[in-house]
């Protein structure tokens, strides 16, 4: 049983690996569109109608990509000033139930943005763009970023791995 | 339940949720997906999962990883040790040269970075262990390197005016350039403040230590700024483009990372592992804001839907206070609240239950959103939580948390009176973007 969950875990860590790098890739895209459109429309008198969709769809494709990774690493910005007070072995409990809320919060959004998934490849629904694309090609890495989140907020339920260790924080200030 | 109980119910419990400790955007999710379930039952599940799509889909916001890579490769690559050493030629002897070193660089940075931390630990590694070795006051070095970051997200490019313009439905290149003339203002009160200091206790920088300042001729001056061009380039083709009318923020924001790339060749600094450690850091922070946005979209629509927000701009309007004592208090709460909680979840909060009163209070969107952006960038140096202090800790742990919250207060009063000029002279906010 173990050596099924170990496997299964280095698969899920697997997945996270490639969707990290094409989140990267997503931003590269990003990056290339938006000086084409600027080139193309001001040394060609060319405008592109690809550009904005393509940023557009990069954004929220890379941000969902990144999102497995982010949690796994334990990236996601939280306040931790009541954290920092507690004696470790309290703390210990708290994150063990922030994981656990983690988890459940995570599947729900899941269970919500695949329930909008199955609606919109029933209802065949597409994006209202220059080029209609499905709307499901984009939604869909939203219910795998929220997915594989929430798997990974269950493994860190596991005892033998709760560390004390605070989330990472944030980079935007 | 009355409109109030729901308003300041809601707002408990997410602040609440906020202090437990857990990730925001799963504090926001939980607070959501409850508030959908009570308010409109489990057919509103749908909006839910909309307004996370909607959120991710805006293109503006595509600014963020973009303004982020920028300051990540001209970070990582080294480009700006050339400009470090350029600005020391140029700084001159001053007393308290490095104090003046740090405020002058801080306000170049800003406008090549969008965000505070980078900037602060980055001084924190290579400024501040030079100014301890010199003698300097480690206080007053550690508060102008924190104050002198947090110019960074005023200055465009700004990743925290992305954020405020995408929410506030406020023109984002106005509101870019608006934070220019409020960026220099605030970097002259700066320095005002560090030659008050040192002319009225010398001990704060060493003396002789304008002494130790590179002899330099006129013409290692005019190699110094023709060495820094390169910069010149990128900061016209962030600010510049806007200006001009001939990108948008993304469009400049993109050009600027092709432009921080160029550099790095220009400079013989690019190399394929800095570029992708820079990619790596740049996307894994924008899927951190995005994820809090996208999660945080429907608690401002259901503060809409519940009413609270219409019954709040009714109850303001029947106030009538004076339109001053109204932005006393609606700046008051996000000053005492970015103590304790982020800035990005603060302003989630805040700008959906503020924007719908502007109109009622006849504020200028510009005006008003740019002392909100240094109000909440002087919350990441607001004690005992903000992240540019952090950041600062970070990269120069041997110093005290105690002494680094003791060090920004001044620097927190000088924003406080940037913000009180800002808002007597709106002009300084809204000069530059009527030009546009």
């Amino acid at each position: 049983m173990g050596d099924v969950l170990n496997t299964l875990a280095r698969l899920h860590d697997g997945v996270t690996r490639v969707g990290f790098h094409l989140s990267k890739l997503c931003l590269g895209i990003i990056v290339f569109a938006y000086c084409y459109e600027v080139f193309a429309r001001y040394f060609f008198a060319a405008p592109t109608w690809w550009s904005s969709e393509a940023v557009q769809y990069s954004l929220c494709i890379g941000a969902f990509l990144m999102m497995p990774h982010v949690t796994k690493e334990k990236g996601h910005v939280a306040v931790t000033v009541l954290l920092d007070m507690l004696a470790q072995e309290k703390t210990r409990l708290l994150y063990w139930f922030i994981y656990l809320v983690g988890f459940l919060a995570c599947a729900a959004a899941t269970w919500i943005s695949l329930d909008e998934n199955i609606r919109q490849i029933v209802k065949d629904v597409h994006l209202m763009k220059v080029k209609p694309i499905p709307k499901i090609y984009i939604s869909a890495w939203i219910t795998y970023g929220f997915g594989s989140s929430a798997i990974y907020f269950l493994r860190m339920l596991d005892p033998r791995t709760l560390g004390v260790e605070k989330p990472a924080s944030g980079m935007h200030g | 339940m009355v409109w109030w109980g729901t308003l300041s119910g809601g707002l408990a419990v997410l602040l609440a949720a906020f202090m437990t400790g857990a990730p925001i955007f799963i504090a926001f999710l939980v607070i959501n997906i409850a508030g959908v379930l009570v308010v409109l039952g489990q057919p509103g599940f749908g909006m839910v999962a909309n307004s996370i799509f909607e959120t991710t889909n805006i293109a503006a916001l595509s600014a963020i990883p973009l303004f982020i890579l920028m300051g990540e490769l001209l970070f990582r690559s080294g480009s700006i040790d050339i400009l470090f050493d350029s600005v020391d030629k140029l700084v001159g002897k001053v007393r308290g040269r490095q104090y003046v070193l740090c405020i002058v660089l801080s306000t170049i940075f800003g406008a090549l970075s969008g965000a505070a931390m980078g900037v602060a630990a980055m001084m924190a590694r290579t400024l501040y262990p030079g100014m301890i070795e010199r003698k300097y006051d480690s206080r007053l070095s550690t508060g102008a390197i924190l104050a002198g970051a947090s110019l960074a997200p005023i200055i465009p490019p700004s990743v925290l005016v992305i954020i405020i313009g995408t929410l506030a439905d406020v023109s984002i290149a106005g509101l870019l350039i608006a934070g220019i003339v409020p960026g220099l203002l605030l970097s002259g009160m700066f320095l005002i403040y560090i030659f008050a200091r040192v002319r009225a206790n010398p001990e704060l920088a060493p003396y002789g230590d304008s002494d130790t300042a590179p002899e330099v001729t006129l013409w290692e001056m005019v190699v110094a700024v023709l060495r820094v061009m390169p910069f010149a380039i990128i900061i016209f083709c962030v600010m510049g483009f806007i200006l001009l009318g001939v990108a948008t923020p993304s469009e400049s924001a993109a050009t600027g990372v092709l432009g921080a790339l160029l550099t790095a060749v220009y400079y013989r600094k690019l190399n394929w592992k800095m570029v992708s450690e820079s990619v790596s850091s740049a996307a894994f922070i924008t899927s951190m804001i995005l994820v809090i946005m996208a999660s945080s979209k429907m608690f401002s629509q259901l503060l809409a839907f519940t009413g609270s927000t219409r019954e709040l701009t009714s109850l303001i309007v029947t106030l009538n206070f004076e339109p001053y004592v109204m932005l006393f208090i609606m700046m008051l709460i996000p000053f005492i609240l970015c103590m304790f909680i982020d800035q990005i979840a603060l302003m989630l909060v805040v700008i959906p239950i503020y924007q719908p009163l502007l109109g009622t209070l006849g504020f200028d969107p510009i005006w008003f959103w740019l002392i909100m952006l240094l109000n909440v960038t002087v919350g990441g140096i607001t004690p005992p939580f903000g992240y540019t202090m952090f950041a600062f800790k970070g990269s120069a742990p041997h110093v005290p948390l105690k002494d680094i919250f003791s060090a920004t207060w001044p620097f927190v009063g000088i924003f406080l009176v940037g913000m009180i000029v800002i808002a007597a002279f709106p002009p300084l906010a809204t000069w530059l973007p009527g030009l546009l």
